[in-house]
């Protein structure tokens, strides 16, 4: 899966827990899942399970530690899918 | 330093499942779940240790510059004495002393690198945004908002 894939199916997950603004309008590789979405910290659980149904992958604690940024999330989803 | 956190028990019920499978897993250590599941009130178990890890993240944070998402490797320990509730966490070799109050619309901890600091800690909770203001302006050690309140630290 390219990264633009990956993407693509992260940002309906992301969407769900950020609220509406501008960063989220231009939610790219580099938004801050805290910082820059404002997603809270206790939502972040949430995005790592949905993405462990969505792309039939198990995320263990080490690599969630890192999973605070969307390329970070890239990296680790597709470490994990090509480890399938 | 010290570091503080608040939870809107109200906003926390709607915003997240903590019932939902594998939530658990991902947040808590075996010894906190053990305590959640067998808790009069489990909601509010949740919330007390997710509140504590929170604040002593805040300060080991700030203190180590190490910023990363791993709950489980903050452990809680508590102690319970009527409303309020003293305990620690331990994050890597550090620990961090904390006091939870619980109300009933929401939860907040305070949390300080040692015990004796814990009494010096003066708390200002506003409701929010309601009175919104430029609380920046006012120095505190740690601000914590969540749902309907704001939480300064001095």
């Amino acid at each position: 899966m390219t990264n633009e894939e990956i993407i693509n199916k992260l940002k309906p997950i992301i969407v769900t827990y950020a609220p509406a603004s501008e960063s989220l309008d231009n939610l790219n590789e580099n938004s801050d899942f805290i910082k820059d979405l404002n997603i809270n910290s206790a939502n972040l659980v949430d995005i790592v399970l949905d993405v462990e149904e969505e792309f039939g992958i198990t995320i263990d604690n080490e690599s969630m530690e890192k999973m605070l940024t969307v390329k970070a999330s890239i990296d680790v989803i597709s470490a994990k899918l090509q480890a399938k | 330093m010290i570091g503080n956190d608040l939870v809107d028990l109200t906003l926390a019920k709607t915003e997240s499942n903590w019932r939902r499978k594998g939530y658990l897993n991902k947040i808590f250590t075996i010894a906190e779940q053990e305590i959640i599941l067998s808790a009069a009130k489990p909601d509010e178990m949740v919330w007390t240790f997710w509140s504590m890890k929170e604040a002593a993240y805040k300060i080991h944070n700030r203190k180590t510059g190490v910023r990363n998402f791993a709950p489980t490797k903050l452990a809680c320990w508590v102690e319970f004495a009527g409303n309020n509730i003293t305990g620690f966490v331990r994050i890597d070799e550090v620990i961090y002393f904390t006091e939870t109050s619980i109300f009933s619309d929401y939860i907040h901890t305070i949390a300080g690198c040692c015990f004796e600091q814990l009494p010096e800690i003066k708390t200002s909770i506003y409701e929010w945004p309601n009175n919104e203001f430029d609380y920046k302006k006012l120095g505190a050690g740690c601000v914590s908002h969540h749902g309907r309140f704001l939480a300064l630290v001095y």
